[in-house]
């Protein structure tokens, strides 16, 4: 989906969490996520705290979005 | 480490008034097991069935098989650090119940996993369709969580098994096969010339219905070690998983893991097996990062030559192998890699999620999605609906009249990564 989508150019990132798959599947701008069962939070936390890394994630995938990229890149 | 593993055949099994073997036939007594298994509280009723080869009955869903074993000498406990106290195991003597099984069901948690048929097409996917098993059929206490249900039923496989194999304890097996592993530097020593082989097992450990415990430790929280191989045929590691049922070990898998017997077969004839490596499949990058970093370096460590790298599941986990395999690699040492395929239903899709230029020796144990029809069978031990919702079915899997269509995902070690089955595929 990412490829296909770049491929009607537009930009896309990807927020994974094994980012070597993303790697392997060509995608140019990687975001890790969290881990494989909740990518985008974590449970352990308490709410306040996982609305921070929330948020830090989807504003770290902007950010890579507006960010010229020669390359596969990963967003650490 | 040296161990005799003592193998009693079992032709037959029936109920009866003690636990024994006697010529080859296995009786045990269902009261016995039942007042062992409601000792513990969170299970409230179980009952017993015997599942014989040919017959026309299917069992599902398959929690775990586990192979009825006893130590006769040396140090330990069947299932150390699980049921019995935590001493290092593989070495002395050990007997096994060969060609009998306790398989375990009931309702499990969430996803409802595994089919054994004991006769047709189903049957020839499995190899515990081969086998006498005793099926203990268990249920538990409302208002468990999922966690403490599937410890239930987990901890009551072994300690049947366990309770079964004591039925060995004095009688003369009908063969007895001696393995040895000697300490590093006197291993290298003593083959001097043959390529040091090293083998890392990849365990299971992505949380519930996905965990392996080594010595009773669940895996995910360990970082990679040494194991003598005689340790994993007395029972050190156990299973915690089933989804998908395809390709996940049972208890059983790893108590014969093929992997081990067979390096061990041409141990000092072609090669020199030094030993393993257990390892993990954690779902945070870092862990497997860190995972396969260590891997690598214990291989490097013990001066391997070449190591084979066997996976336990599918999908992230092919990045654990991949990561294995690209790092030992990348110290000069070779590896073949042991894994089975997704490659959709027609065999077309790219097999793994991951891929390497390095992983240039791959064996695999046959594609999961291939389908399959299942026909009805007379008996049906446990939950046939079960089929619907399991990995491999979808709604509608199970039909009006009790046949079942699906992948072959659903088939209890159908692709097992350890070689334990018949699928494969070459290269053309």
């Amino acid at each position: 989906m990412v490829k296909e989508i770049e491929r009607a150019g537009i930009p896309v990132v990807h927020v994974c969490t094994v980012v070597p798959i993303s790697l392997t599947v060509g995608a140019n701008r990687i975001v890790p996520a969290v881990a494989i069962p909740h990518p985008l939070g974590n449970p352990n936390l308490d709410a306040g705290e996982e609305k921070k890394v929330r948020r830090n994630l989807v504003m770290k995938a902007l950010n890579a979005l507006t960010t010229e990229v020669h390359g596969q890149t990963v967003f650490e | 480490m040296k161990l005799e593993l003592g193998r009693i055949f079992i032709r037959d099994v029936a109920f009866g008034a003690e636990t024994r073997v006697e010529n080859g036939v296995l009786t045990v007594n269902q009261e016995e097991l039942r007042k062992l298994i409601l000792a513990d509280e969170r299970l409230v009723a179980v009952e017993f069935h015997i599942a014989k080869p040919g017959e026309s009955v299917r069992i599902i869903p398959v929690k775990d098989v586990i192979e009825p074993r006893v130590k006769v000498e040396g140090p330990g406990g069947m299932f150390p650090g699980m049921i019995a106290k935590v001493d290092t195991v593989g070495s002395g003597r050990t007997h096994v119940l060969k060609g009998c099984a306790i398989v375990t069901t009931g309702k499990i948690v969430a996803f409802q996993e595994g089919i054994i048929d004991m006769t047709g097409p189903g049957a020839e996917l499995t190899p515990f369709s081969q086998l006498l098993n005793i099926v203990v059929h268990a249920t538990p206490r409302e208002g468990l969580t999922q966690h403490e249900h599937e410890a239930a039923l987990r901890f009551m496989g072994l300690k049947v098994a366990a309770h079964v194999g004591q039925a060995g304890k004095s009688v003369q097996p009908d063969e007895v096969i001696t393995y040895e592993t000697l300490p590093l530097l006197q291993q290298v020593a003593k083959y001097p010339n043959l390529p040091k082989v090293v083998y890392a097992y990849m365990l299971q450990s992505q949380g519930l219905m996905h965990d392996t415990y080594v010595y009773g430790v669940d895996v995910k929280k360990i970082i990679p070690t040494f194991i003598y191989p005689t340790e994993v045929f007395d029972g050190a590691i156990t299973s915690g998983n089933c989804v998908s049922a395809c390709d996940k070990n049972t208890t059983y898998h790893h108590q014969n893991s093929p992997v081990i017997e067979d390096l061990f077969e041409r141990h000092g004839k072609d090669i020199n097996f030094l030993g393993a490596i257990v390892t993990n499949e954690n779902v945070y990058l870092a862990d497997k990062e860190r995972s396969s970093n260590m891997t690598a370096k214990l291989v490097e460590f013990l001066g391997a030559d070449g190591a084979i790298v066997s996976e336990e599941g599918f999908g992230n986990p092919d990045t654990d192998l991949i990561m294995n395999c690209k790092k030992i690699e990348a110290k000069g040492i070779k590896t073949v890699l042991v894994t089975d395929e997704y490659a959709g239903r027609d065999g077309a899709s790219q097999s793994l999620a991951d891929a390497d230029k390095a992983a240039n020796a791959v064996v695999t144990a046959g594609n999961a999605n291939e389908t399959i029809v299942l026909p009805p069978m007379a008996k049906v031990i446990g939950y046939p609906e079960q089929a619907n919702v399991i990995a491999g079915g979808w709604a509608g899997s199970l039909r009006p009249d009790g046949s079942i269509v699906a992948e072959i995902q659903v088939i209890t070690g159908a692709t097992n990564e350890l070689g334990f089955n018949k699928l494969s595929a070459r290269g053309i």
